[in-house]
């Protein structure tokens, strides 16, 4: 558990034809089977991290870097598109745009040829890719025709069939619907419980990052602001103020009856948390008035 | 419903290898632009049209297609029409003598009216026989002919996404016009020809932004799946001629044949 999949050291980053820098001097670190969020203002630099993360910068969208970026052990640097995708692989926020075929099969068979893995082998991946992400059955579909939450699975399955160790989800939910929401969740949460990948999430929803986050990494302005576990973090009321993150409503109703001198103990980040300290409260009211 | 979808099916067309298609619609597409005997356009368009309709595809779909490249035949016609060199006036001169400046110029020439015909007719035939791909063969089953006839699979990709991407441009379109006509905007319906031309930026500029954003995130979707990281790729299709492919190519070879007799040697 504590061997760093994910490196990265004094990463400065410049877009090309732009003056300044979008990230500076960041500095964190993953272990294998670890769970990252990774939160922040717009614009403070969490889709550039995240590409820089999965090497498509600089290898694909050039820039300037300094520093260095390390996945499983390889330089983003210096090795090809190729080698890191079977390493790390990244679902992007539309998934419209992550679409490019007329049928579910091959769109999840599309890393994996580009790849050159042989067609029986990326069959047995599109089997497998489709079962973790609950669409078996659609092989045929035109993906275009699914749902927001469906086309969203059918990228994360086209990047699952490349097989990496590490998956990089860049705002995943944030262009769905309730529905398609959980239906994502539910996906991201056998990833980390069942096959214990190691993910980082780029993400606004703090409910996401109290439940799924062993840490979370906070950027403001493209500078690291705060980084730490999820307790730590959203109940630091000036980190979670100067990055514009929205408490989970349970830690929010534990302050405002804070406020009101009704003190629940620990701070709840998750709805059970909260649920079981609200019960205990009313339990040992309900005892001292009998 | 986009213009020029694939429609799934099981006619003739639609089982042939996207090679024979490929090679008969080039063929054909090289003989409307070469050839200068009007019979000779005409029985591609008749074999376009006898294909359009064994293939299943709708008629109203060759119509809206046509409707939507009138103003493009319009304007080539008139352009030939104007400026096309020619001996017998059908209109001269073009501006009343009475006009300063300019007055007593211009002219329109029966000749330069038959040559913009002409060329009217050979967009039509090819408009109407280039769609026929697209519609009666898969994307991926498309690419994949075109890298078996030796093109780079990056140049394969790049065009049938391109064509992939034409039915969500139109419904782009379709969703700025609701936008526009949320806001009281009805131009597009209601209005005349040259309050639509001055509107047409309106629809043209979120249309081509759109496209422009959605290309670069889908070459850094693209990239992230190791899309040209190696010179040759798998699939997980197969595409192989059978007895149909073999009896076709011999079809177009003999119908070739008495085209180029027609037009070379007769």
């Amino acid at each position: 558990m504590n061997q760093p999949v994910i490196e990265v050291k004094k990463l400065y980053y410049r877009y090309p034809y732009a003056d300044r820098y979008v990230l500076n001097d960041i500095n964190f670190s993953v272990n294998k089977g670890e769970f990252l969020c990774i939160t922040g203002e717009n614009g403070a630099g969490k889709t550039t991290l995240s590409l820089i993360i999965s090497g498509i910068i600089p290898q694909a969208q050039g820039g300037k870097m300094r520093g260095t970026v390390t996945i499983a052990g390889l330089d983003t640097s210096e090795h090809e598109l190729a080698v890191l995708s079977q390493n790390i692989g990244i679902v992007l926020e539309d998934p419209e745009t992550q679409l490019f075929t007329s049928k579910v099969i091959n769109e999840v068979a599309f890393g994996a040829e580009n790849l050159q893995i042989p067609p029986e082998e990326i069959f047995s991946r599109i089997r497998w890719a489709l079962k973790v992400v609950r669409l078996e059955g659609y092989e045929n579909q035109h993906p275009m025709m699914l749902s927001g939450g469906q086309k969203q699975r059918v990228a994360i399955a086209s990047v699952l069939a490349m097989r990496p160790n590490i998956l990089v989800l860049d705002e995943p939910t944030s262009q769905l619907d309730p529905i398609g929401t959980i239906e994502v969740f539910e996906v991201i949460k056998e990833l980390k419980e069942k096959y214990s990948m190691t993910i980082v999430m780029v993400t606004h929803k703090s409910e996401e990052m109290a439940y799924f986050a062993d840490n979370i990494l906070v950027l403001s302005h493209g500078s690291v602001l705060a980084y730490g576990k999820p307790k730590d973090i959203l109940s630091n009321r000036e980190v979670t103020t100067n990055a514009w993150i929205t408490i989970p409503q349970i830690s929010e109703l534990y302050l405002k009856l804070k406020e009101r001198g009704i003190d629940l103990g620990e701070f709840p980040i998750l709805q059970e948390e909260g649920v079981a300290l609200i019960r205990d409260l009313l339990e040992k009211r309900l005892s001292a008035n009998a | 419903m986009p213009v020029i979808e694939y429609l799934p099916g099981n006619s003739f067309f639609h089982k042939l290898d996207p090679r024979v298609k490929i090679i008969f619609l080039l063929s054909f597409a090289v003989f409307i632009f070469t050839t200068r005997n009007f019979y000779i356009i005409s029985v591609i368009l008749a074999l376009a049209l006898f294909l359009w309709i064994t293939s299943g595809i709708p008629i109203a779909k060759i119509i809206n297609i046509v409707r939507l490249m009138l103003p493009i035949f319009i304007f080539v016609i008139i352009v030939q029409a104007l400026f096309q060199v020619g001996h017998t006036n059908l209109v001269s001169p073009l501006i009343p003598k009475f006009v300063p400046l300019i007055g007593g110029r211009g002219r329109i020439t029966l000749e330069g009216t038959i040559f913009g015909l002409v060329i009217g007719y050979r967009l039509l035939t090819l408009i109407i026989l280039m769609p026929l791909i697209s519609m009666t063969t898969d994307i991926n089953t498309l690419c994949l002919g075109m890298v078996k006839m030796g093109m780079s699979y990056k140049i394969a990709y790049t065009a049938t996404i391109a064509i992939n991407m034409i039915p969500s441009m139109e419904e782009q379109i379709m969703t700025v016009m609701d936008a526009q006509k949320l806001r009281g905007f009805a131009v597009f319906e209601e209005g005349r020809i040259h309050e639509k031309m001055k509107a047409y930026p309106t629809l043209v500029v979120p249309m081509v932004i759109g496209a422009m954003k959605k290309s670069m995130l889908m070459s850094v979707a693209m990239d992230a799946r190791a899309f040209g990281s190696k010179k040759t790729r798998t699939y997980i299709d197969k595409i192989a001629f059978t007895a149909t492919d073999y009896s076709a190519l011999i079809m177009l070879i003999i119908l070739l044949g008495i085209l180029s007799y027609y037009n070379f040697i007769r």
